[in-house]
């Protein structure tokens, strides 16, 4: 139960009416305080004051000050009149209801009403900014072309002037080859005078009837000039050249190189993966748990001949990490050693799943992939799978002398099987 | 911004639409006049000699010829004469005299497949020595030709016997800075650059940069060979610094990677050496500066000499077209001026501002 509020002061004039609330030791906030036309509330929890105006008042200029333990209240009535009370007496308990329901209803429409208000406000405000900015926007832009302009004219006009100092001096110049070719053929008279052995007459005249030969003879002759001090054609040769080699015929961009990169990743991580199951492998040492140190142990092992033992090696490596290509590989050739072919051909088909994508990078483990199982079939007497493999095997490596021999055996293994059955 | 207004900007001066595919365009030296060959869409060749008039293009002539052009340059003529020299889509070198274009001044079979690229040096008063043409096609040879000397080419370079052949996309001439040295580079499909010496006549260096080399080209033709830029396909190019080859490492190189298109060609700027602009299979042109290292060349740990490569800074890019640009070149009267055609029918005439302040 809230606690009613009741020791209120009021007066009034006909225009307003002031009313103070003294607050008991509560602190007030204007959120705490609701006014509409004819209804006032302060509800401080867990203080509660409320009152049904005597008359309708003009809620939005009425003022609230709150301050000294007190709401000072100043009401300005709506039609100037005396009050008989500040409230209205006798109300009745529904038409407190009421008048109280309409009162909030009233204040959210006038709340609506005022956020439509700022929206619009805003929006103008907007606008405006806008438009200013596009202004500005539109004189920088109007600068700049003016720049350009003027920089287009400026260079037009350079143009032409330098376009008909082109032509006079074209002009000039044809003057200028006649005077020079009067000059060239003075000297040139000089030499020919200390060359030759002929007076010096006769060489002017032969000069003065070249000097009075057309101009097409003249630019012949200055050309002639210019010829004994080039050298002559040089002597023709070959130089013979090599291209850099390029596994596709087009640029860079048609290579493989997403593919090479992904094989690359697929390695790495291949190396990263260790396979859980460690329960049982609790009383191996450290280094054989490293699927590498496993590997080179299978090798060494097959190569001393102990197949049996490198096949142990493989099969903990493939536990520990049954990504590696190479571990599948190296345990197939264990597998052919020791004939059981079956496993063979798995183990290599195994490799080959995991060399993919099919790259420059893993062509060695491929042919060899490739080589075994083909060696495996064959010793099955599956011939043409057999072939399958080394000519696929061929196909990446096609230098290697040993695969194209074996593979022509089997081609003629098999033409021997066919005439024969 | 105030550092925006002073990077050199690409204006486009004129326009002008073509009735035919255009593969080169250069401009005819001492003039204000300019060339694109190509090919028309029944299969034949053209050369148009335009004239700059303001700002439009005037049609001075029009030259069709059986088999389309995919290339030309002027570099071996004289000034006086500036004769054309073209490769075209058969393998045909042909030398042409423009006021009289109807029968070649020098004419050879050269090659099997197309000519894809040709270059030219020893003329337009550019240089010492004879004047000699090289042509790189798709049949995987490299020829030098001398005009003087018909029918057969005073260099070959060759596939060895039973190689299988790679295109050549682009050659160039360098290190013609006296009368006997010369080199050749050439670029291939398969991303080989290849440099040969033609004084010793023997194959100087050699690279692969992975991707196909479209465009290759010295920073000068007439000096000591100083740098080389090799652009390729995927948006990369490499600049080599020539003057300090190493034994084994051979030449210094710093690459960009500047979109994502093919870079179709590299030009320098006539005017100054350490400019260059590139044309992209996006349609767009990027403008670029090398800035030379502290030093150019270092001792490495064997104690031989390694060059040290620079870097390379974007001075400025601008798009003009959706289609490649396939062809570029600059002025060599008008500090930048340039011409460049690209593949959507266009060949635009554009000046680049403020390279005096580079």
């Amino acid at each position: 139960m809230p606690v009613w509020l009741r020791e209120h002061r009021w007066r009034q004039t006909l225009t307003a009416v002031y009313l103070s609330l003294p607050l008991r030791g509560a602190r007030a906030t204007p959120a705490n305080i609701f006014c509409s036309e004819q209804y006032l509330k302060v509800s401080i929890p867990p203080f509660l004051f409320e009152a049904i105006l005597y008359a309708p008042i003009d809620d939005t200029n009425s003022t609230a000050k709150i301050g000294n333990g007190n709401i000072f209240f100043t009401l300005y009535k709506k039609e100037p009149a005396m009050w008989d009370s500040l409230t209205l007496a006798n109300a009745a308990k529904e038409k407190l209801q009421h008048l109280r329901e309409n009162a909030v209803l009233k204040a959210h429409e006038k709340a609506k009403e005022e956020t439509e208000a700022k929206k619009i406000t805003k929006q103008e405000h907007k606008k405006y900014a806008l438009e200013a900015t596009m202004k500005v926007e539109e004189e920088e832009r109007k600068r700049i072309e003016d720049l350009k302009e003027k920089e287009r004219q400026k260079v037009a006009k350079e143009l032409e002037l330098w376009k008909n100092q082109q032509k006079d001096g074209d002009k000039y110049k044809s003057i200028q080859k006649k005077g020079k070719l009067h000059r060239e053929i003075e000297p040139l008279k000089e030499r020919k005078s200390e060359k030759m052995n002929k007076t010096r007459i006769s060489n002017e005249g032969t000069s003065k009837t070249r000097l009075k030969s057309t101009k097409g003879s003249c630019s012949i002759f200055s050309q002639n000039l210019k010829e004994e001090q080039l050298p002559a054609p040089r002597a023709a040769a070959t130089i013979k050249v090599n291209f850099t080699p390029r596994v596709f015929p087009t640029a860079l961009r048609e290579s493989r190189v997403a593919e090479e990169e992904e094989w690359l990743h697929k390695q790495a991580e291949a190396r990263r993966i260790i396979n859980s199951d460690l329960s049982e492998l609790e009383d191996l040492k450290e280094e054989e748990k490293n699927p590498d140190w496993l590997k080179d142990k299978g090798n060494k092992m097959f190569a001393m001949g102990d197949y049996l033992g490198a096949v142990n090696a493989y099969n903990l490596a493939v536990r520990l990490n049954n990504k590696l290509p190479l571990l599948y590989l190296n345990r197939a050739a264990c597998h052919l050693k020791l004939r059981n072919l079956h496993k063979a051909i798995e183990d290599s088909s195994k490799a080959l799943e995991l060399l993919t994508p099919p790259v420059p990078d893993n062509e060695n483990a491929r042919v060899k992939a490739h080589v075994r199982r083909g060696t495996a079939f064959c010793q099955l007497e599956l011939y043409t799978e057999g072939l399958q493999d080394y000519e696929a095997a061929l196909k990446i490596d096609p230098r290697n002398k040993n695969i194209e021999k074996d593979a022509e055996k089997i081609r003629h293994l098999i033409q021997g099987t066919m005439q024969s059955s | 911004a105030a550092v925006g207004s002073e990077r050199p900007q690409v204006v486009s001066h004129v326009q002008q639409a073509l009735s035919y595919t255009v593969f080169d365009c250069k401009w005819v030296p001492r003039s204000a006049r300019l060339l694109c060959l190509g090919s028309a869409a029944r299969g034949t060749g053209i050369v148009q000699l335009y004239e700059l008039h303001g700002a439009r293009l005037e049609l001075l002539r029009e030259i069709e010829k059986p088999k389309p052009i995919k290339c030309g340059t002027f570099g071996a003529t004289s000034l006086q004469q500036r004769y054309l020299a073209t490769g075209d889509f058969d393998g045909n070198l042909n030398i042409w005299n423009l006021e009289a274009p109807e029968l070649p001044v020098y004419s050879v079979k050269g090659h099997k497949e197309i000519i894809n690229s040709i270059d030219g040096v020893g003329g337009l008063g550019i240089g010492e020595g004879a004047p000699e043409i090289v042509t790189g096609s798709r049949d995987g040879t490299v020829k030098v030709w001398d005009p003087r000397q018909n029918d057969t080419p005073v260099a070959n370079m060759e596939p060895v016997q039973g190689e299988s052949k790679r295109d050549c996309w682009t050659v160039a001439f360098g290190n013609a800075y006296n009368q006997e040295e010369r080199v050749v580079c050439a670029g291939y499909d398969n991303g080989d650059i290849k440099l040969f010496d033609l004084k010793t006549m023997s194959l100087r260096w050699e690279t692969n940069i992975k991707n196909g080399v479209c465009s290759v080209e010295f920073d000068r033709k007439d000096i000591n060979m100083n740098k080389l830029v090799a652009t390729s396909l995927e948006g990369k190019f490499h600049v080599f610094d020539m003057r300090t080859q190493h034994p084994t490492k051979g030449f210094a190189s710093v690459s960009e990677k500047a979109q994502k298109s093919t870079i179709w060609q590299v030009r320098h700027l006539p005017q100054n050496r350490d400019v260059f602009m590139t044309s992209g299979g996006s349609g767009s042109l990027h403008l670029w500066k090398y800035e030379y290292p502290a030093q150019r060349c270092k001792k490495d740990s064997e104690g031989s000499e390694m060059g040290v490569a620079g870097s390379v800074s974007l001075l400025q890019n601008v798009t003009l077209s959706t289609q490649p640009i396939s062809s570029l070149d600059w002025s060599p009267d008008k500090k930048g001026l340039c011409v460049c055609g690209a593949f959507d029918q266009t060949v635009r005439v554009l000046i680049v501002t403020k390279l005096n302040k580079i």
